[in-house]
């Protein structure tokens, strides 16, 4: 009975006794939870348009925030600094199209994952042996202090870094929304990610749409990188953490750009509340790393497809 | 009797092969300007292999197809479309979430002048270029009448309806060669007497060179002007509805058929 | 935006009102067409210009005064346009249905003995061309749309572009003034349940007035938003369309093709409306299917909110006291059910809505009214130039159709038939004196032919057609139109046809709803490829089975036609179809001609056989006839004690 009631009961009586607690817990969960939403994107975008899962989206989250960091430690100024990671991850997205799924083109879904397996590890090294392999802060002059909110029920405790990643993310998410719904380009992507040989035929060129994409997938991945780097410092172990995407993508369906965004707010929320609130009191902690890929295989039972995917994916 | 001005397209000695397997063999014929131009042919002919060697989706390993004057033999299918070939296709391939309008707006794509850079960021040129689009899709869906299901996704819609937004598509593109991969397959009576007067009509009224492929062999010999027909991925006949109706290579091959 | 309408006593031909709107309300819309996704707008000023270059071109290829023009075709600006030019030169408007097969239309065009034709595309001059030997006085034709008519070279086809350039476009007022008041304005067939077509012969007077009582008792204004969507050949559309427009100022609009109506309404917003009884319960079942697909949460939200309307709408609507709760409620619902519900069907801003021509479902039209929608019946006629009887806004009923319309007069006959007088009272039925004797007296009283009562506050209620009210063996009273309309009220019954008339008892033949029925299907994974296939089935012959059983029993509740409880039914293999016959143009069924075609099935239904195979003719689209045979299963319901209810309570 006691067990039982650590499980059932006491977590909640704990939420209602200390609700600034809660809702802290909470915003931490959310934001780390888009930064999750972020990867998750990535991965979305070019498995949509290309059907490929791309292993090395953490990795691109790494190298964008690596470039970024090391442009800003010689000295650019971090407005220019972006920009030139942005020609960086295009020519990124160019060298792919060309050095590898050109000449891959057709061969079985398995070999260009497995392409992208080669893809992260290169990239993971490259990365080093360009920029070393220190961690290093980021500093954009994202503010980073600390607010105390006074809410109704007591005061809480808010990073202003995280609400600032917070509305980047949200702004992002409409600029891509709003882009794949009102411009040509966006029309021609979502043509490619729903029909590749009615797209052929009507005279989108397949290659250029798909180094679009793996662009538009570098920008997202830059956008994360430089949030999670602000808030952990660049280091080599982002390329794991990204991989937390997988259970989002499993949550919210691999070819639903909204089912990322929740599916990672879901994931990070989910997994601080069960940290602090079940974790820590019943398993004495660090549920946080294995919490989400609990939930996706629970969810694979039940629901293959995802909270938002289209049937279930027969590329990968 | 055929309305027909200069060659369009001309197919010479195209030879194609899956591996050890030959789907077409020495295929010549050409296509005129402004007729409705039929490639029949019992199944397994070569028909729609022949339409995609036409519109760079395979790649014959031998011969030649010229269009407008030009020769070439290895062309992708956005370049067949940047010529000026739009084509439908057997099992119909639409962007099943995008709505109608969308979808013919697809159809739209190579005629958009503004650079993708400036499409991307959706910048003056481009948005007065959506504009201009828009209204060539308008009439494209006034043309096929299918106004009602604008903003209704293709998904949704009947086949018959699908196979018109299909059209719409190909049509939109301002095409001088309409390819037609079996456009009456599974149509009921009414649909396919709705799709006949469409293809006549664009035929007829906006100029386009059309070639099918069709089983319905009704629906061919009141179509087309020309018909070429093929049996084992080599030319059977080629010549007017009449002529060929009377081939006794034809006939044979199609008794052939309807037994099996 | 009130203003004044013009006198009509100086106004008294549309082409004078025409004017003056051009003078007095130049920059107002007039009309509007949706063109390439695009809606347009004439001003009045530009309707008169186009009326008086098209007059010019009409006068020019020598149209007469006195000669009869035919119109056929969808509602489109240039056929309105075309009227009025025919009217501008005294010369009569025919509107002809524009679904009418080619031997339909040709008999209208002969008895009329047209001159000209404004037709709107290929389609109608196909038709035309083919019958053109039986029109001897047949002149000219001209055609909106050039698509498709480029190879067309008969020397008496003219494209409306080439027209409008043609002749003096200074004429036209000489011209208008020549017109008068007690000039023919148009002659418009009624379709006819029996018999050939008549053609009702109407004056601007009866037009100009009655379209100013139905203006005065709504109190429209020059601001109503109107779509004219029914076909153009209907008085209905004439008069609250085209004479209305013109007298009151406001603009109509043209769909952009039949196809796209319930787009277009949505877009509009109309607030002024006329439709079917059909149309609405349409509008019902559409909003039954999706609300039956809906998230559990959804629907028991519109359920709460349904029920809330059901109390109080209606009360609210015609300005009766309600309990403030029920009012908070409705507030409520308005903001999370009625108004987004309103705004889908496009009825949001309606303030007059108008439905006639059969009886509306009492359910289907307290739902309307209870949203807040003012829908009214009103009982009309193309001899009446449509104003018999309209609902007042504070006094509305579902089962009958109000009382008489300003300046008309109402009476029923001995036998129950319903005769009225008003100034809108047709002048004759053309070229056919005889009809219009039987139907028109000397003193100026219309048979409707209807079977009607007036009950104690005045308000009549349309039983049936008077010479279909018929007595079973036994006596009783049998009005099947009253059986059928009953019938029809539930969802899954689309139409029904009833038989009894010296039998000894009551049988029916029914369409299923295949909207409906098919959704049911759908949702229970029965699985069909037609209307034949789905009626067919023994599930959905089950639930028929059960309305009608039900059906009966509310019959059985009252004493007049607790006889006339239906026995046996059959579901029919084929949906009844105005192309072949079954029905006339404006959806009503045509009793003796379907008694004769399913002879066979009445026979089966009197004969104590349990299944029939049916062969019947079909007449496709393109006009095309072949056979379609069924296995129908003939099935008992379930008949219920006279007075049972009662006497169970």
């Amino acid at each position: 009975m006691e067990i039982l009631y650590l499980i059932l009961i006491d977590p909640f009586v704990q939420m209602v006794d200390e609700p600034s607690f809660l809702v802290e817990v909470l915003i931490g969960g959310l934001t780390s939870g888009v930064m999750y939403s972020l990867v998750a994107l990535g991965f979305v975008l070019i498995f949509k348009a290309s059907g490929i899962f791309n292993f090395a989206q953490g990795i691109f989250v790494l190298f964008a925030a690596l470039n970024f960091v090391g442009l800003m430690d010689l000295g650019v100024h971090p407005i220019l600094a972006f920009v030139i990671t942005i020609g960086i991850m295009t020519a990124l997205a160019f060298a792919v199209d060309r050095l590898v799924l050109r000449p891959l083109v057709n061969q079985d879904p398995i070999i260009l994952f497995m392409a992208t397996i080669g893809i992260a590890f290169f990239l993971e090294g490259f990365g080093e042996t360009l920029w070393g392999g220190d961690v290093r802060p980021v500093r954009v002059g994202i503010p980073d202090a600390a607010l105390f909110w006074e809410l109704g029920f007591g005061e809480i405790l808010v990073q202003s870094a995280d609400l600032f990643a917070g509305v980047i993310a949200a702004f992002l998410v409409t600029v891509l929304a709003l882009f794949f719904h009102f411009t040509p380009v966006g029309r021609a992507l979502r043509a490619v990610a729903d029909d590749h040989q009615a797209a052929l035929s009507v005279g989108i060129p397949l290659n250029n749409i798909w180094v679009i994409v793996w662009a538009v997938a570098g920008f997202v991945a830059l956008a994360a990188g430089i949030m999670w780097g602000a808030k952990l410092g660049v280091q080599f172990a982002l390329s794991t953490i990204a991989l937390k995407a997988l259970p989002v993508l499993i949550l919210g369906g691999f070819t639903s750009i909204p089912g990322a965004i929740v599916g990672g707010l879901i994931v990070g929320a989910g997994e601080k509340l069960f940290e602090n609130f079940w974790g820590v009191p019943l398993l004495g902690g660090a549920t946080e790393d294995w919490f989400a890929y609990i939930v996706a295989m629970i969810f694979l039972f039940f629901r293959p497809q995802g909270l938002f995917g289209e049937k279930i994916i027969e590329r990968v | 009797m055929t309305r027909s001005g200069d060659i369009l397209l001309s197919v010479k000695d195209i030879s194609l092969r899956f591996g050890g397997v030959r789907a077409l063999t020495d295929v010549s014929f050409d296509i005129h300007e402004g007729e409705i131009f039929a490639i029949i042919g019992p199944n397994g002919a070569g028909k729609s292999s022949m339409l995609n060697c036409i519109n760079g989706f395979y790649h014959p390993q031998e011969g030649t197809i010229t269009f407008k004057g030009e020769e070439r033999r290895q062309m992708r299918p956005h370049e067949a479309a940047a010529q000026g070939i739009s084509r439908t296709f057997q099992n119909i391939a639409l962007f099943k979430g995008m709505t109608t309008l969308e979808n013919v707006m697809t159809g739209r794509m190579l005629k958009m002048k503004a650079s993708f850079v400036e499409q991307a960021l959706y910048m003056l040129r481009g948005r007065q270029e959506e504009i201009a689009h828009r209204e060539k899709v308008e009439e494209v869906i006034d043309f096929l009448e299918i106004q009602a299901i604008r903003k209704t996704p293709v998904g949704r819609l009947p086949y018959g309806l699908q196979k018109r937004v299909e059209l719409a598509r190909a049509l939109a593109a301002e095409p001088e060669l309409l390819l037609l991969d079996e456009p009456m397959a599974g149509m009921n009576v009414e649909e396919k007497e709705d799709m006949c007067r469409f293809v006549l009509s664009t035929n007829h009224e906006l100029g386009t060179t059309i070639a099918l492929i069709e089983h319905d062999m009704g629906v061919v010999m009141d179509l087309s002007d020309r018909v070429v027909v093929l049996d084992y991925g080599k030319k059977l006949a080629e010549g007017t509805p009449g002529e060929v109706r009377g081939n006794q290579d034809v006939i044979d091959a199609y008794l052939g058929v309807s037994h099996d | 935006m009130a203003g004044a309408l013009p006198d009509v006593a100086q106004h008294d031909t549309f082409p004078k009102l025409l004017r003056y709107n051009a003078e007095h309300r130049s920059s107002l819309a007039a009309v509007r067409e949706k063109d390439l996704g695009i809606w347009q707008t004439w001003t009045w000023a530009d309707f008169c210009d186009a009326v008086r270059r098209l007059t010019a071109g009409m006068k020019a290829l020598g149209l007469k005064r006195g000669e009869k023009i035919a119109i056929v075709g969808d509602n489109r600006p240039r056929l309105y346009f075309a009227m009025s030019a025919a009217q501008s030169l005294g010369a009569i408007p025919v509107p002809v249905y524009q679904d009418a097969v080619a031997e339909e239309m040709r008999f209208v065009l002969d008895h009329a003995e047209v001159a000209f034709i404004v037709a709107e595309d290929q389609e109608q001059v196909d038709k035309i061309l083919s019958q053109k030997e039986h029109l001897p006085a047949l002149r000219t034709v001209i055609y909106d749309d050039p698509r498709g008519m480029r190879d067309y070279n008969e020397p008496f086809l003219h494209a409306y572009d080439d027209v409008i350039g043609m002749g003096d476009e200074g004429a036209w007022d000489g011209e208008v003034d020549l017109g008068k008041g007690t000039d023919t304005a148009i002659i418009l067939y009624t379709s006819g349940t029996t018999g050939t077509p008549k053609g009702v012969v109407l004056s601007y007077d009866n037009l100009v007035l009655c379209a100013k009582i139905g203006a005065d008792f709504e109190k429209l204004r020059a601001d109503e938003v109107v779509l004219a969507y029914l076909p153009m050949a209907w008085v209905g559309d004439n008069v609250l369309s085209y004479c209305q427009a013109h007298l009151v100022g406001f603009s109509f609009a043209c769909p952009e093709s039949p196809e796209t109506v319930p787009h277009d309404l949505r877009e509009l917003g109309p607030t002024y409306f006329f439709a079917p009884p059909r149309v609405f319960e349409n509008l019902l079942t559409q909003v039954t299917i999706r609300m039956e697909d809906a998230a559990p949460l959804k629907q028991r939200l519109f359920r709460f909110f349904m029920n809330v309307a059901n109390r109080a709408g209606a009360h609210i609507l015609e300005g009766r006291k309600v309990g403030i709760a029920d009012r908070l409620l409705y507030r409520l619902g308005e903001v999370f059910v009625y108004g987004p519900l309103k705004n889908v069907l496009g009825l949001s801003r309606l303030r007059v809505g108008y439905t006639a021509g059969e009886a509306i479902g009492p359910e289907i039209f307290r739902f309307f009214r209870s949203l807040g929608i003012n829908l009214k019946q009103l009982y009309g006629q193309t001899e009446a130039s449509v104003f018999v009887t309209i609902q007042a806004n504070d006094d509305v009923r579902p089962e009958s159709v109000g009382p008489p319309a300003p300046g008309v007069e109402l009476r029923i006959t001995e036998e129950g038939e319903v005769l009225y007088r008003s100034p809108g009272v047709f002048q004759e039925y053309y070229k056919n004196g005889e009809a219009t004797a039987e139907t028109k007296t000397s003193d100026g009283w219309v048979h409707t032919g209807d079977a009607g009562v007036i009950d104690g506050d005045g308000h009549l209620r349309i039983i049936d057609r008077a010479k279909d009210v018929g007595r079973l063996v036994d006596g009783t009273l049998f009005a099947p139109k009253y059986l059928e309309n009953k019938l029809k009220f539930y969802p899954n019954i689309r139409e029904a046809v009833t038989f009894g008339h010296e039998r000894d008892f009551v049988t029916a033949m029914i369409n299923i709803d295949m909207e409906a029925v098919g959704n049911w299907a759908e949702r229970r994974n029965i699985p069909y490829s037609s209307y034949q296939e789905l009626a067919a089935r023994p599930e959905v012959l089950d639930i028929v089975e059960g309305n009608v059983s039900e059906f009966n029993a509310g019959l059985a509740a009252d004493p007049q036609f607790a006889g006339s409880q239906i026995r046996r039914f059959v579901v029919l293999h084929k949906m009844l179809e105005a192309d072949d016959g079954e029905l006339t143009r404006t959806q009503k069924v045509r009793r003796r001609f379907i008694a004769e075609r399913y002879a066979p099935a009445i026979e089966a239904l009197y004969g104590g056989d349990d299944k029939i195979v049916l062969e019947t003719p079909v007449t496709f689209e393109d006009g095309r006839s072949g056979t379609i045979t069924g296995d129908l299963a003939i099935r008992d319901a379930r008949v219920s004690e006279a007075g049972g209810e009662r006497a169970a309570a």
